[in-house]
Order: structure tokens, then C-alpha cells, then sequence
């Protein structure tokens, strides 16, 4: 666990680069710095590794204040991957892998071992690659044996600092990915420094949006979208951003909250009533009214109510459909409009994780108002623009 | 009179010719050597410090701009005539060329090499051994060849304190209005220079690491 307690950093002694920062990583977590140059996130981070001295304030490390380590051993504990690779050219791939285990002593065999791990791990094969030198290979493979070299001595804690953002978009895509599924398998703590906003969204457990070397918002990617805590956070995520994510909607965002429902002993002609007054043909059966926690028990259409529905003393809980498909509020909108498809459903009702009370349904209707939302939103911007 | 050809006057002087050249020798390599021992040191460590750096290489600048004939009589009433005087005025010249190759080539070392060894834990030391100076190894040893050739020439010079070398052919070739003797000592010096720059330029491929020769 990484903790920053009152962290400032000033080159001047005037004014604070960084700004008595307050945050916590936590063990095995993604977490990115974002935010525009100048804003603070690379000092940050360096201060970490102490390639940057705090000017103020401390940051502990397992509760260890780093300042009373030995920068050097700390250091060696530290993964770091900076944008420009940083490989030496004069060393060899598996040589410059092996460094950090060489400053720490480890012996020969032990190193070429490790370093042949790694390299399978970052997808390189290592009989192809382990005696070529850097500029033999492509700027991707180079971050390759970038990322493998930070995990040489297997440290807990990596800095990565804006890794990405030399390569070609096609590549860095690539190497994201490459990373996720990497992080999935090692479970480092990593701090991620970067200023691109959907590299952030990819990768981030957590999100920490910086301005003028404070934390602006520090939250999960989701969070960060729906919820920016201001302007600045607002137009730095870009409105339209949510819409390139729509693995970040859920269920729960495109609901309509009170949906046209019936009371399970109500007749026929009642549910007839609610449906031309609602605009609807479709109502969800309850067993309690608005104000209270409805449970789901099934639902009616039109189709339920013609056939042996509109005898008089039917009532709905006799009539009513029970096995029709539910989502739960995290059912991604991807997932919801996956199965909307597939059952031919133009309604589906939304139901509370691991109960069957009722929260909202999700209509065709709900899902063209949201779109046409973000649509006019984003014209709006453009037009302020 | 009966001249004889260049070349068999040139074969009569041969053992002459040979042991002036290694006196030649002798005097260039010792000079280059202890520029090597005192300017390497030097131009790695007015590398930490920039107004230093300024000052350093302002003296070796002007040392390198006084003819060499001004510099060795200057120096006579010092340390009297001879190879000493020689050699001494020669390190001086040599010096400027190997400060300056080697601050511009562990200055020259890119910035994420340093960074990203210092992100890794390498002390000081380390940066210096492991990285900085196999880096500009290249560029210092550009240095060394320049200051050798600079100075295979202007050892022909030092035969006028007395010092010995080919210059002493030269010098007495033209005083004796000989144009035999003046090649004598002409050509060797010519070739010597060549072979030399060869060799060293053999020698800093050699050492430039295989990961950043061209």
C-alpha cells in the first residue's frame, strides 16, 4: 500500500508543482494519474522512487516512510518504465532485462532464467530475442522488454510513466492490452502515469484526475464518468466519452425508474386501465404499491389480457407471464441489449441483485432517450465550442 | 656529382630512420598517454558542473591556440631543452581534444539512459561504469585518435628543442639544403600519422558496443 500524506513538492519554494496531496493505492491496484502537463501527475509519481525529493509532506510505503530508505535499495524495489524505454543500447535485451537483477547480485543462471520468463510473458520468444540489442527491434517490442525489465526482481510496486504514448496507436492498443492481461496474472500495484483519457478508462482500477498539483477526483473509471465531481473533471473525461464506453453503462443508467406496474389481485379491466393511462402495453405484476419495496412476480401484456383475461374475476397473479427474462442493475447495457435481441423483447424489467424486488425496466424508449441525450449534448459542446 | 637516388640514400639512414621513429613514437605516446590518465578524469567530472565545464575547457581552448613553436619557447627557460619539454608541451596540446570528446560524449549520453538507470538503482558509480562511459567510449576514443595525429605532427617540430624524432631529418635536410634528408624524415612522419589514425580508427570500432555501431 502506497499512502501520500500531505505530499507537496515546490521547485521555487514558491509555489507547490504538487499541492499537499492526500491518497492512498492500494495493494494490487491499477491506478492512473491523469491530467494536462503541468498539473503534477510525473513529479507524483517520481516521488515515489525518489527520483524527485518531497518538499513537504511524506509518503509511506507499508506504512514505511520512504525518506528513512535507502534511495538506491528502494529503488531497486521499484519497477520503472518511462516513455521513451530507456533501454541501453550498448546491452543486450536480455542483459538490459537482467540489469536490476545484476545491481541486486543475483547470479548468472538465476538472471538468464528470469529473463527468459519475462520475456515469454511479454510475448517475445526468447530464443529470437534475448541476444538482439534494442535497436534491432521495433519501438513496441521495445516496450515489451521495457515492461519486462520493471518486473525483474518480481517488485511489488511499478511506475509506468506514460509507457505508451511513443508507439503507434495500433501498437499501444496492443501493448494496453497486453497489459491488462499481464496485470490479471501478476497483481502488481502500479502507478500509471498518462494523459490520455481512454488509455486511462482501459486500464485504471482507479482514476486520479490532477490539476494544479492536486487530486481533483480519485475514483473508479465509472465513477469518473458518470459522476465527474466538476467542470474541469466533465470536460476533461469529454462528454461523449461515456459513448465511446458502453461497457461502463449498466442496466441501472438507461432504467426507467418507475415503470407502469399492477398490484398481483387486480382485474383485467384495471390493468387495461393502467396501461391506456401509462401509454404502455406492457406492466410489470407486483405485490406491493409505490411506496413501498416491490418484488417482482411476473408481468402482462396485451396477449395475457385477451385470451382468458378478460373474464371478470381473473386476477393478474392467475393470468400473469412468470417466467419472463430480468436483468439485474450491473448487467452491462451491452449484455442488456444482447439479450433484448436474442428473446425478440422490447421490454425488459430491472431487478435488484440477488432479490427480485423491482428497480426500473428498460424499454426501447429509455434507451433512444439516452442516446439522444448524449447526442444532443454532445452537439450542444460542439456549438460552445 | 653523383647524386644518389632517394632511395638508396634513404636505405643508408634506415637504422637512423628507424630508431627516430621510435623516439617519435616515444614522445607522441607518452604525451597522448598522460592526456589519456589526466583529460578523461577531467572531462567526466567538469561534467557535474557546468560553470567548471565553462572554465576547464576555456583553458584547454586557449592552450590549443598558441602555435606550438611560441609554447615550446616559452616553456625553454622552465624546463631547459629536450624530450621532457617535448612531451610536456605535447600533453598540453593533447589535452583539449580527449576533455572536450569525453565531456561532449558522457554529456551526449541521452537523458531516458539516465533516467531510466537511476529509476533502476544504480548508484553513481554504476551510472558511470555501466552506462555514461560505454556510451561515449566512442566519442572519447575519437578524441585520443585526433590528439594522436595532431601531435604525430607536431613532433616534427620538437627536433628544433632538441628533442629527436623525424623533424630532426627535416630540420636538417633543410638547413643542409638536402632535399634526400628533408624526405627522409617527410615521408616516415607522413606515413606514421596515417598508419596510426588507422589503427586507433580500428580500435574505436572496435570498442564502440556492438548494439550502437553503425
Amino acid at each position: 500500500m502506497i499512502e501520500f500524506k500531505k505530499l507537496s513538492k515546490s521547485y521555487d519554494g514558491k509555489t507547490n508543482v504538487v499541492d499537499r496531496l492526500d491518497m492512498t493505492i492500494n495493494d494490487g491496484e491499477l491506478v492512473v494519474l491523469i491530467g494536462e502537463s503541468g498539473c503534477g501527475k510525473t513529479t507524483t509519481m517520481k516521488m515515489i522512487n525518489r527520483l524527485i525529493e518531497p518538499t513537504g509532506g511524506e509518503i509511506l510505503i507499508d506504512g514505511k516512510n520512504i525518506m528513512e530508505m535507502n534511495p538506491i535499495q528502494l529503488r531497486r524495489n521499484i519497477g520503472y518504465v518511462i516513455q521513451k524505454v530507456g533501454l541501453m543500447p550498448h546491452m543486450s535485451v536480455g542483459d538490459n532485462i537482467e540489469l536490476v537483477a545484476y545491481l541486486k547480485n543475483w547470479d548468472k543462471q538465476k538472471r538468464r532464467a528470469r529473463s527468459r520468463e519475462l520475456l515469454k510473458l511479454v510475448n517475445l520468444d526468447p530464443d529470437q530475442y534475448i541476444d538482439r540489442y534494442p535497436n534491432e527491434l521495433s519501438g513496441g517490442q521495445q516496450q515489451r522488454v521495457g515492461v519486462a525489465r520493471a518486473l525483474a526482481v518480481n517488485p511489488d510496486i511499478i511506475l509506468m510513466d506514460e509507457p505508451f504514448s511513443a508507439v503507434d496507436p495500433m501498437t499501444r492498443e496492443t501493448l494496453q492490452e497486453e497489459l491488462i492481461k499481464l496485470q490479471s496474472e501478476v497483481k502488481k500495484t502500479i502507478v500509471f502515469v498518462t494523459h490520455d483519457m481512454d488509455e486511462a478508462l482501459k486500464l485504471g482500477d482507479k482514476i486520479a484526475v490532477m490539476q494544479g498539483g492536486k487530486i481533483i477526483q480519485y475514483d473508479s473509471p465509472e465513477k469518473i464518468l458518470k459522476e465527474p465531481v466538476n467542470d474541469f473533471v466533465e470536460y476533461f473525461v469529454g462528454k461523449d466519452r461515456l459513448w465511446k464506453s458502453p461497457e461502463m453503462l449498466y442496466a441501472r443508467d438507461i432504467m426507467q425508474k418507475r415503470p407502469a406496474v399492477v398490484l398481483e389481485h387486480r382485474t383485467p379491466a384495471y390493468a387495461l386501465e393502467v396501461m391506456r393511462k401509462r401509454d404502455t402495453d406492457f406492466l410489470v405484476v407486483v405485490d406491493a404499491p409505490y411506496d413501498q419495496p416491490q418484488k417482482m412476480l411476473g408481468v402482462v401484456t396485451p396477449k395475457e389480457l385477451k385470451g382468458k383475461g378478460m373474464v371478470e374475476n381473473n386476477r393478474m397473479i392467475d393470468i400473469m407471464r412468470k417466467d419472463y427474462p430480468t436483468v439485474t442493475e450491473r448487467t452491462s447495457m451491452v449484455n442488456v441489449l444482447n439479450i433484448m435481441k436474442q428473446e425478440g423483447l422490447n421490454y425488459i424489467p430491472v431487478i435488484e441483485e440477488g432479490s427480485n424486488l423491482l428497480t426500473g425496466l428498460i424499454t426501447h424508449g429509455s434507451i433512444v432517450n439516452i442516446i439522444t441525450d448524449a447526442l444532443v449534448d454532445s452537439e450542444v459542446g460542439k456549438e460552445a465550442l | 656529382m653523383d647524386r644518389p637516388n632517394f632511395f638508396e640514400f634513404f636505405m643508408s639512414r634506415l637504422s637512423d630512420v628507424i630508431s627516430q621513429t621510435v623516439t617519435h613514437l616515444q614522445i607522441t605516446g607518452l604525451a597522448v598517454f598522460l592526456a589519456v590518465l589526466i583529460g578523461v578524469p577531467i572531462g567526466i567530472y567538469i561534467t557535474r558542473n557546468k560553470v567548471v565545464a565553462r572554465n576547464v575547457l576555456g583553458v584547454a581552448n586557449i592552450l590549443q591556440t598558441l602555435p606550438s613553436l611560441a609554447l615550446f619557447g616559452l616553456m625553454i627557460p622552465l624546463m631547459g631543452i629536450g624530450f621532457n619539454l617535448a612531451v610536456f608541451v605535447l600533453f598540453l596540446y593533447a589535452l583539449l581534444p580527449i576533455i572536450k570528446n569525453t565531456y561532449t560524449g558522457i554529456v551526449g549520453v541521452d537523458d531516458s539512459m539516465i533516467e531510466s538507470g537511476r529509476g533502476m538503482g544504480m548508484t553513481n558509480a554504476q551510472l558511470l561504469r555501466m552506462v555514461q562511459i560505454p556510451l561515449a567510449l566512442p566519442v572519447i576514443m575519437a578524441g585520443i585518435r585526433i590528439a594522436t595525429v595532431i601531435n604525430i605532427g607536431t613532433a616534427t617540430i620538437a627536433a628544433l628543442i632538441g628533442a629527436g624524432g623525424l623533424g630532426s631529418f627535416i630540420f636538417r635536410g633543410i638547413s643542409m639544403g638536402n632535399n634526400n634528408l628533408i624526405l627522409t624524415g617527410a615521408i616516415p612522419a607522413a606515413i606514421l600519422a596515417l598508419v596510426v589514425d588507422w589503427i586507433l580508427g580500428l580500435i574505436e570500432y572496435r570498442i564502440t558496443p556492438k548494439g550502437v555501431r553503425k
